[in-house]
């Protein structure tokens, strides 16, 4: 027979798991994360300095310069430095984000101080051989194409260029553009590194299952050795400054697309909001989480338009964004983009309590097993820590979500629903662009 | 290294399999369905459905409301998602411990309850949302249908996989409720589906909930699979497509005939592909993107397949101003030159321990630790397949690989897509 649906009994409490808090003699700081089971070591070095700080007319040479440290040091040959990393089956990644430097290694426990000397010697003494660099910059040209090919890519980087003033770096592409790309020399690599790639303020994070004093001793003889001789530069530049005045709409033109991608961006919060950061992510969720969110339900469940829409509350270090992301079939591009304003323009009616808890549930009840592997854990601390935040964070959010009502959902929703907003429409504009003018929600530009 | 994750099976008197791994690390359990029905299974004129049939296995069932699988997983912090490919169908969720019974309750109303709630109007709706998922991943992005048209050189005509998971326009279009109705009464058996459960339980709980909530469920009396095809050889006279069209570069990609999965011969074969793309150190990447520049990027997949042939790739994104022409050769000496000169010491150490360390690293999830126990157990009978994995890849000679490359990856059966950018 068939049995009666199941009840659920209450999940047990859970928080992120403690780290263990060291300096090195250099002054760099290690946050170590126990994870007993673990196979595989997880390692985040973070450098703090400001993308902001790249000189304009070479904007993505902090980017080339995550790229290509390991390129060749003084010691190795680029060739050898790759064969190095991969013999040991050590997984290394460096990138560029807003805020600085982030230098990864994957591998076996056994191979994690292995990984930790070839990293600091793509840190301290990366050669920066002009083929290498060249190559590189070659290969990042061309990946500026494919993602302008990209509808949602292109739509994202239209979006920030719009939503951002001009003056702030964050109103341009984190990797540079074709044009400051194509001025990236080796020796432009090597000044920036020189300058802002130091041991001063730099985090490790380790995650994995850990011996702590053996760690610490392997990290000491490691990255601990990690000097520079010069004084550290001051930074005074400008990040991300919001463009001014009323709802702008850009529509890049794609003759005979089969789909408009929409993409909306207004002004959010960071993480340090007034009153908690706990119910942005419900407001994501609430509205663009799932198929049964208020997106979804009318756009794919209901009327089909769509494979899927989504929401989220992206911060900043300071301020962030609201974005709201999908696409749907060319011929109801004036429709579904309608559609899309008035059911957030609904949300200020109010949200239930019913769609309050299913939120706080979800994000809540996912924590144990979104981290439960070692790469998320470090992923998510250094993270954090690049944001100047301790993994405590996640605990004490988690907590204040627990608590949340309907009405702190609704106050949250209030504070940022009138500010600047940008939409952006990546489809057929011989077709549509009329329509979306008739629509009266701003300023259309085709581009 | 080598993992050693407990394995426990047991079978209902139904034929379902289920398979208990515990892992107390984390309070949660991974609940893993694998079907043995994918696009392989499809008909002429019907492409599509079984991917179009995992949406429907969201809208409701005997019991559960349209929307209310997902709402009441998501309510109690489950991750979910389904997937569809040439050889299965698996539907999975990472659940707290304490919905464990829940969501083993909702898959046993969907994969043993599901006609009374399939409608006409659940049907057309989820059809508009497939042909919205096939234009944003294929139909309106650069290169999209690049995949499809180099199986469809591999696979002859009328071969089970001469066609792709997503189906075409037409075919969704003409896919009937009856169509529906029969391909669920045909496919979604006991005796077809393998249940894994990894996580936060002990084997003869699992096995005791499996037999609570599944036992019930039973089986139509036609058999669900057709023999197995039997295994093609490299192609001979292989096919080539060539696009000029809005592309960003020009790119190639080389698709082959490979050994089935589950044997010795598909892992060396993988092996193979690794070494001339799989990594920085690898052959092609070396020679092409590194030395010589004439490359941007270069990749390769072979991914195993269960009716009598594989099929690998090799795909490579051409440097501005150099020729397709020079490149094409460029391949060709380079898979020449695996056939007869096998790795050495130092580039099967590399391909050896980045197989390891990635492997590892996936099976760190218990998801997806549940999804190759699921796979393996449904396809190849072989639930232990995650802790032996490794030995077997670690078995593998360097002339191995060669005589794998010389039968299976050679220029000659290579069947060629090119596309070119408008200005060339």
């Amino acid at each position: 027979m068939v049995q009666p649906r199941p009840a659920v009994p209450l999940a047990q409490p859970w928080a992120f798991p403690p780290e263990s808090r060291h300096l090195l003699d250099n002054g760099i700081e290690v946050l170590l994360y126990n994870r007993p089971g673990q196979h595989i070591t997880s390692t985040r070095v973070l450098v703090p300095a400001p993308i902001a700080v790249e000189p304009r007319e070479v904007e993505g040479v902090a980017a080339m310069v995550a790229r290509t440290m390991d390129e060749g040091t003084l010691r190795h040959s680029a060739d050898e430095m790759a064969e190095l990393f991969e013999v040991n089956g050590i997984a290394y990644g460096a990138g560029y984000g807003a805020r600085g430097l982030t230098v990864e290694t994957e591998s076996t426990a056994a191979k994690a101080a292995q990984g930790w000397a070839l990293l600091t010697e793509c840190l301290q003494e990366p050669a920066f051989p002009p083929e290498e660099v060249s190559r590189h910059v070659r290969q990042r040209l061309a990946e500026i194409e494919h993602e302008d090919a990209s509808p949602d890519m292109r739509a994202a980087k239209e979006c920030a260029a719009v939503f951002y003033d001009q003056r702030s770096r964050a109103s341009r592409p984190a990797g540079g553009t074709a044009e400051t790309v194509g001025g990236i020399t080796a020796a432009r690599c090597a000044t920036f590194h020189s300058r802002w790639i130091r041991p001063e303020g730099a985090t490790v994070v380790v995650a994995g299952e850990l011996d702590e004093a053996q760690v610490l001793r392997e990290l000491s003889a490691t990255i601990g050795t990690w000097q520079v001789e010069t004084s550290a530069p001051q930074d005074d530049s400008l990040a991300a400054l919001v463009a001014e005045g009323e709802t702008r709409v850009r529509f890049v033109h794609r003759p005979g697309a089969v789909q408009t991608e929409i993409y909306l961006g207004s002004l959010g919060p960071d993480r340090r909001v007034a009153g908690g950061w706990a119910p942005y992510p419900a407001l994501s969720f609430v509205m663009g989480g799932s198929p049964n969110a208020r997106l979804d339900a009318v756009l794919r469940e209901e009327k089909g338009y769509t494979y899927g829409f989504r929401s989220v509350f992206r911060p900043r270090s300071e301020d962030g964004m609201f974005i709201v992301s999908g696409s749907v079939r060319s011929d109801v591009t004036v429709e579904a983009t309608r559609l899309t304003l008035e059911i957030l323009d609904n949300a200020a009616a109010g949200f239930t309590e019913a769609e309050t808890r299913a939120a706080t549930d979800f994000i809540g009840k996912t924590a144990p097993a979104r981290y439960a592997t070692a790469d998320a854990v470090a992923d998510e601390a250094a993270m954090l820590r690049s944001n100047g935040l301790g993994t405590d964070f996640i605990s004490s959010y988690l907590e204040q979500l627990a608590l949340l009502r309907a009405a702190d959902l609704d106050a949250a929703w209030r504070k940022w629903v009138d500010r600047p907003r940008t939409i952006v429409l990546v489809g057929d504009a011989d077709r549509h662009a009329a329509g979306i003018r008739e629509l009266g929600i701003g300023d259309v530009t085709v581009v | 290294m080598r993992p050693h994750y407990p394995i426990a099976t047991h079978r209902l008197d139904n034929g379902l399999r289920v398979v208990v791994s515990p892992d107390h690390s984390v309070p949660a359990v991974a609940v893993n369905l694998w079907v043995g029905v994918g696009s392989r299974h499809e008909q002429p004129g019907r492409t599509g459905l079984a991917h179009l049939f995992e949406h429907l296995m969201f809208q409701g069932s005997e019991n559960v409301a349209e929307g209310e699988h997902f709402a009441a997983l998501l309510a109690q912090g489950a991750q979910m998602n389904a997937t569809t490919w040439v050889d299965r169908t698996n539907y999975f969720e990472l659940v707290p411990t304490g919905a464990l019974e829940l969501a083993l309750w909702l898959e046993a109303d969907r994969h043993g309850r599901l006609l009374p709630a399939l409608t006409q109007g659940n049907l057309d709706n989820q059809r508009d949302v497939v042909k919205e998922e096939k234009r944003q991943r294929y139909d309106n992005v650069p290169y999209g249908t690049a995949y499809a048209e180099l199986t469809s050189l591999v696979f002859p005509e009328g071969h089970p996989y001469h066609h792709t998971t997503i189906g075409s326009m037409e075919d969704l279009d003409a896919a009937s409720l009856t169509d529906a109705r029969d391909f669920y009464s045909r496919h979604y058996r006991p005796n077809n589906t393998v249940l894994s459960l990894v996580g936060d339980i002990d084997p003869d709980d699992g096995f005791a909930l499996a037999a609570k909530y599944f036992d019930e469920l039973t089986n139509p009396d036609v058999p669900s699979d057709r023999p197995l095809a039997a295994p093609l050889p490299p192609l001979i006279g292989p096919g080539r497509i060539e696009k000029t069209c809005d592309v960003p570069s020009d790119r190639l990609y080389f698709g082959f005939r490979l050994p089935a999965g589950g044997t010795d011969d598909f892992i060396t074969a993988e092996l193979a592909f690794d070494l001339l793309a799989g990594l920085a150190t690898s052959r092609l990447y070396r020679r092409m993107v590194r030395q010589d520049q004439v490359v941007l990027h270069a990749s390769r997949n072979a991914g195993a397949r269960i009716d009598g042939t594989s099929m690998g790739a090799l795909i490579v994104d051409v440097a501005d101003g150099v020729s397709v022409e020079r490149v094409e050769e460029g391949v060709a000496e380079e898979l020449h030159r695996l056939a007869k000169e096998p790795p050495t010491e130092s580039e099967m150490a590399a391909a050896l321990a980045d197989v390891e360390r990635w492997w590892l690293q996936s099976l760190a999830q218990p998801d997806e630790r549940a999804d190759v126990i699921s796979g393996n157990a449904l396809l190849y009978d072989d639930p232990d397949h995650l802790n032996t994995y490794l030995d077997r890849v670690a078995a593998v000679t360097a002339d191995d690989v060669a005589a794998s490359a010389a039968t299976w990856a050679q220029p000659e059966s290579a069947a060629v897509v090119v596309y070119r950018t408008e200005e060339n």
